[in-house]
């Protein structure tokens, strides 16, 4: 039932114009954020080596 | 109408992920400026192969940036200027930024990262003679030393003469190891150093990608301090315990210590390192004998080209720095055959070579013969030559190293 409730809501919204550039806009967001947490961690890390002195 | 409502959304998107990240960066550099001085004596990852933390270390009035190399890692001793500085005795502390087998192509691609930060700021480049006169830096030290921020914050950075950026781009090719997960770095080398027209087009075009690129690697390089910070119970309050520094009581302590360091062979070496090296030679070797190798490689080392990026770098972004050169332990050297006056040909060199940069230079030739300056062959610095090192850096501090 909430389901439908929530589908009903977000078609309102979409056949609003600006509705749909404000749920379009969060979908992208979304998206950002999704691949930002998965790639945007950035690797500093150097390969190990022996130091021999010289 | 849809397509429209798709355009308008990906530009609002775009809108809210720049006014972000401008968020994000402000906010990183204030909490960086904040923490600096606490995180400096921790030698974290971030701020040998980071930017963020050098940057906010560029805007301390009590931090004295200190680029260098094993000279500066390789012991463990109260004298070294990190630990010495440690209360701010004088009124500051050395920011370091120093790692076993780094070299002047590692730390030019270091400085250039911080592009027009380093502008009118004292930095401190500690060298050792060892690679202009004895044997080059090997690959896997490069290797270990090199970064992507760093490489291209020198090839993308706006604030550096072509003609620079192509000599460098040169040398970075001589180590294809470091390019060979990074095939457009590799090809913006590549034309780089090719000066057609055709090639300087693609550069051109290559620019605003690697511009780009390095802002990424820099935002992660903000995120990584601040998830640092976020996670570590860090007191931004540094304790200050001014008090006047009695040198004379630290040189003989020094000295003294020293010694006990160095009781396996009379060329002050410390005794693990000459175990482990310098005992298998058997010297003494016929006096002058070996003055046409030294001489031929201190002509030929590679490291001079490096160097001279280095000091090109530094020259372009207007940084006023102190070059700290170490002393030649000239006893071992005449005792393998190298004459004093060959060995007085790498203090001439340097000189030729910095001197006309107009920047202050170290270079502690009247030591060559003070066998407990350094803990081996190759200069590395002993107790004894950190106080001098640490008086140096004191003096240039507070301006008055003449």
């Amino acid at each position: 039932m909430w389901i439908k409730r929530l589908t009903n809501f977000f078609t309102a919204i979409y056949t609003n114009p600006t509705g749909r550039v404000v749920l379009l806009t969060l979908y992208y967001l979304a998206i950002i954020a999704g691949l930002i947490i998965m790639y945007g961690r950035g690797n500093f890390t150097t390969p190990k080596f022996v130091y021999q002195g010289f | 109408m849809k397509q429209i409502s798709h355009l308008t959304a990906a530009i609002f998107s775009l809108c809210v992920l720049i006014v972000v990240l401008i968020g994000f960066n402000g906010y990183a550099r204030s909490i960086e400026r904040q923490y600096v001085n606490a995180l400096a004596p921790l030698d974290l990852t971030q701020t040998v192969n980071g930017i963020a933390l050098q940057q906010a270390a560029l805007y301390q009035s009590d931090l004295l940036p200190f680029y260098g190399s094993s000279e500066i890692t390789l012991i463990n001793t109260p004298y070294q200027a990190e630990k010495f500085f440690a209360t701010y005795p004088t009124g500051f502390t050395v920011f370091q930024v120093a790692n076993l087998g780094a070299g002047s192509l590692t730390m030019a691609q270091n400085l250039a990262a911080l592009g027009p930060d380093l502008k009118g700021k004292k930095v401190v480049i500690s060298i050792t003679p060892a690679p202009f006169t004895f044997s080059p830096l090997r690959e896997d030290y490069y290797a270990g030393n090199y970064t992507r921020l760093h490489a291209y914050g020198l090839i993308f950075s706006p604030y550096l003469s072509m003609e620079l950026k192509s000599t460098a781009a040169q040398r970075m090719l001589g180590h294809p190891k470091t390019l060979e997960a990074d095939p457009f770095l590799e090809f913006t080398l590549n034309h780089m150093t090719d000066a057609s027209i055709q090639s300087r087009v693609l550069y051109v075009i290559m620019f605003p990608l690697g511009a780009l690129q390095t802002e990424v690697m820099w935002l992660q390089d903000h995120a990584e301090v601040i998830l640092y910070i976020w996670n570590h119970h860090i007191d931004p309050n540094v304790q200050h315990i001014p008090y006047k520094i009695r040198w004379s009581k630290n040189f003989s302590a020094a000295h003294a210590e020293q010694k006990l360091h160095a009781l396996s062979n009379p060329y002050g070496i410390e005794d693990w390192r000459w175990k482990l090296f310098q005992g298998k030679s058997k010297v003494p070797y016929q006096p002058g004998s070996g003055d046409a190798g030294f001489l031929r490689f201190l002509q030929s080392a590679e490291e001079w080209q490096d160097f001279k990026i280095l000091l090109d770098v530094l020259q372009e972004l207007g940084a006023k720095p102190l070059i700290l050169s170490r002393p030649i332990n000239g006893r071992y050297w005449e005792a393998v055959g190298v004459s004093g006056q060959a060995q007085d040909a790498f203090y001439t060199k340097l000189h030729a070579v910095v001197d006309p940069y107009h920047m202050t230079l170290v270079d502690y030739q009247q030591y060559t013969n003070e066998i407990y300056f350094s803990i081996d062959s190759v200069s590395h610095t002993s107790r004894y030559g950190w106080v001098y090192v640490d008086k140096t850096l004191n003096q240039f501090f507070h301006g008055n190293l003449h």
